[in-house]
């Protein structure tokens, strides 16, 4: 058994064909009619432009046109100026062959890019390669291998998928891919999964340890691979495919329906991210909007405060990107335990009981909590931004911000600048005192949202991370329980929207406890959305309440819990 | 000589393809135009020289275009900037 990184989720099981990168036959020479060589590389260049163009073409329809871009991308470098002249220029002065120069060329530019800080630019290192090796074979005359001539239950085994391999790919022959190199953000990774192909990357040498014609199994979720295995692991995997591809079919049925439980009530069901990145995820998975958008990525990201004008880009970005869908932003929630010497947090004993978030931005108004605020109605005029307290356990707290947001709407009338005037801002309910005081808070907030994982914390005074206590940390407990519905019946009597954000919101055991109590949004990862909505959907509201009932009269975690498993539904 | 300073909007910053829609249309224009970013200077006709600065979203660029038609190159480039360089 082999293990490599598993790129691409699903099992592959199939024959082996290796794609062997061919040996490029050709020596540096030196040439003496510049001219002529100069014209090759010019009928070379439009040869490969209109090959990658069609190229690009086929890819559209058999992987869609972001993966079609990576080659039109290639169109775009070879007709750079830089590396277009610098190959001439090579020719010029070295006198050297078309092949040598565009090597040179290449080789060049793809050095500096692999030394680049951030994997993006990195992996226009490898474009490069792929650019490189075609341009050459054109050049050489030299015939590319046919890759949509494999047969239907195939399994490719190159050393790296280059994007004009996999432009060849016809996806129904392809049981699933082997590299040697790459990881989950490689051109392949990114290939595989848009074409639902699994794959697993990274085994050195694979190319020389297989054979074409092998069998080979292969869990593009764990990475795991077997090669030639014994008729019961075949079986085995063959069970685990047919039930991995019967699960994905279920939840495919839940794409653009309503969040609704078997009789009707609907609720959304939205995603919780940590930066503008992961917006285009939330609409790609079917997400009904954003109902935690984590805002420390900023702060994180960068060695001093960042600017109001940085942080109104990223809030933008994503209202924009969400189209009018709501997105909830949480203010800065950072203490003492995250290194940021620029923020001047205090090292403190108990940094989750001290001197962080809303308490934090409090006290550091004008160089932070402002520009945040500012930022954030700014940002409010592009889409649906509803703003969000973290930490809150006292309505002091919500009334100091909420003042300080009327000065900031002022100060922006007075300027001319356009905002939402009528946005909403909530509390993040994720302390005992916030629980207990639910009702004084929905009198004054316009929405809640659970976060559990730190309500479950506080309540049960345990440290999920410390092994001697991590037992009592638990949703399930009685006590987080009762929280909880607290906080939601809260909600439901003021009229306010009652969210979760915290894991317990796409917990299939949680999900009938949640719905009886009255939550009407769910915050979910952006991986979670359909599973969540087939949950809901096994569910009638009498039956949530019947088990509702049931479970909050029982007395220890362990009898709830065992509760919840005996009657899940999936 | 004309100049205007923007901020990165594209969340994955310049890379390939918000790079290549600018070099793509500054091209056309006879001035040269130049991306200044942390002191550096960077031609902007030339996408693999914009995608090898790896200038990040939020970052703080200047676009400097100087020549017959430098007014015009420079309205252009503002005009897709500021409307996400096709993003």
């Amino acid at each position: 058994m082999y293990k490599g990184i598993g790129a691409s989720a699903g099992i592959g099981i199939g024959k082996v064909v290796i794609i062997k990168e061919q040996e490029l036959n050709y020596t540096k020479t030196t040439i003496t009619d510049k001219d002529a060589e100069k014209k090759r590389l010019a009928d070379a260049i439009d040869v490969f432009v209109e090959k990658t163009t069609a190229l690009a073409e086929s890819m559209k329809v058999t992987a869609g046109e972001a993966e079609a871009e990576i080659l039109q991308g290639h169109i775009m470098m070879i007709q750079d100026p830089a590396i277009s002249e610098q190959i001439e220029q090579k020719i010029d002065e070295e006198s050297i062959n078309a092949e040598a120069a565009v090597e040179e060329a290449c080789d060049f530019f793809a050095m500096i890019f692999s030394m680049a800080e951030d994997e993006l630019t990195q992996q226009r290192a490898s474009d490069l390669g792929d650019i490189k090796t075609r341009l050459i074979k054109i050049l050489l005359g030299v015939e590319e291998t046919d890759i949509g001539a494999a047969p239907a239950g195939t399994i490719f085994v190159a050393e790296d998928l280059t994007p004009s391999m996999t432009a060849g790919f016809v996806p129904e022959n392809i049981e699933g891919v082997l590299t040697e190199i790459g990881g989950k953000t490689s051109h392949s990774a990114i290939i595989c999964r848009s074409m639902e192909i699994p794959a697993v990357l990274s085994i050195p040498e694979i190319t020389t340890i297989v054979k074409d014609g092998d069998i080979v199994v292969l869990d593009g979720s764990t990475g795991e691979v077997y090669i030639n295995p014994e008729e019961s692991v075949l079986e085995e995997y063959k069970a685990k495919r047919d039930a991995y591809l019967e699960a994905k079919a279920a939840l495919a049925k839940f794409v653009g329906k309503p969040s609704q439980t078997a009789d009707g009530h609907v609720v959304e069901l939205v995603c919780n991210i940590g930066g503008p990145d992961e917006a285009p995820g939330v609409l790609e998975r079917d997400g009904e909007g954003v109902g935690l958008f984590r805002t420390e990525f900023l702060f994180m990201d960068s060695d001093s405060i960042p600017s109001e004008e940085s942080q109104f880009e990223a809030y933008k970005t994503v209202a924009e990107t969400l189209e009018g869908k709501p997105v909830i932003i949480r203010t800065l929630d950072i203490g003492g335990d995250k290194a940021l010497p620029y923020l001047g947090l205090p090292t403190e004993e108990n940094p989750f009981l001290g001197f962080r978030a809303v308490r934090f931005c409090l006290k550091r108004i004008d160089d932070i909590y402002k520009p945040q605020l500012r930022a954030l109605l700014r940002a409010s005029a592009y889409g649906k931004i509803r703003i969000m307290v973290p930490l809150v356990t006292c309505v002091d707290e919500l009334r100091a911000v909420k003042a300080i947001i009327e000065d900031l709407k002022a100060e922006l009338d007075a300027e001319g600048i356009a905002y939402d005037k009528d946005i909403k801002v909530g509390v993040m309910m994720e302390t005992a005192a916030a629980s207990l005081i639910a009702d004084i808070l929905a009198e004054e907030a316009d929405f809640f949202s659970i976060g559990t994982n730190d309500l479950t914390g506080y309540t049960m005074a345990a440290d999920r991370g410390n092994p001697d206590v991590a037992y009592l940390y638990s949703t399930y407990n009685p006590a987080v329980l009762r929280s909880i519905r607290n906080i939601i019946a809260a909600a439901n009597k003021e009229g306010i929207m009652a969210g979760m954000c915290g894991e317990a919101a796409a917990d299939p055991l949680m999900i009938p406890l949640l719905l009886a109590f009255g939550l009407n949004e769910f915050s979910v990862s952006a991986t979670s959305v359909l599973q969540a909505r087939k949950t809901m959907s096994l569910w009638t509201m009498d039956e949530c309440k019947a088990l509702a009932e049931e479970a909050m009269s029982l007395k220890t975690e362990a009898e709830v819990k065992a509760l919840l498993e005996e009657r899940a539904r999936s | 000589m004309v100049s205007k300073k923007f901020v990165v909007q594209n969340e994955q910053g310049l890379h390939m393809r918000p790079a290549g829609v600018l070099a793509k249309a500054v091209t056309k224009f006879e001035s040269d135009v130049t991306i200044v970013y942390n002191d550096k200077k960077i031609n902007a006709k030339s996408l693999l020289n914009i995608i090898g600065a790896c200038i990040k979203y939020g970052s703080e660029i200047e676009l400097v275009c100087e020549g017959p038609d430098e007014e015009a190159a420079l309205a252009h480039a503002t005009e897709l900037i500021e409307s996400g360089l096709g993003e």
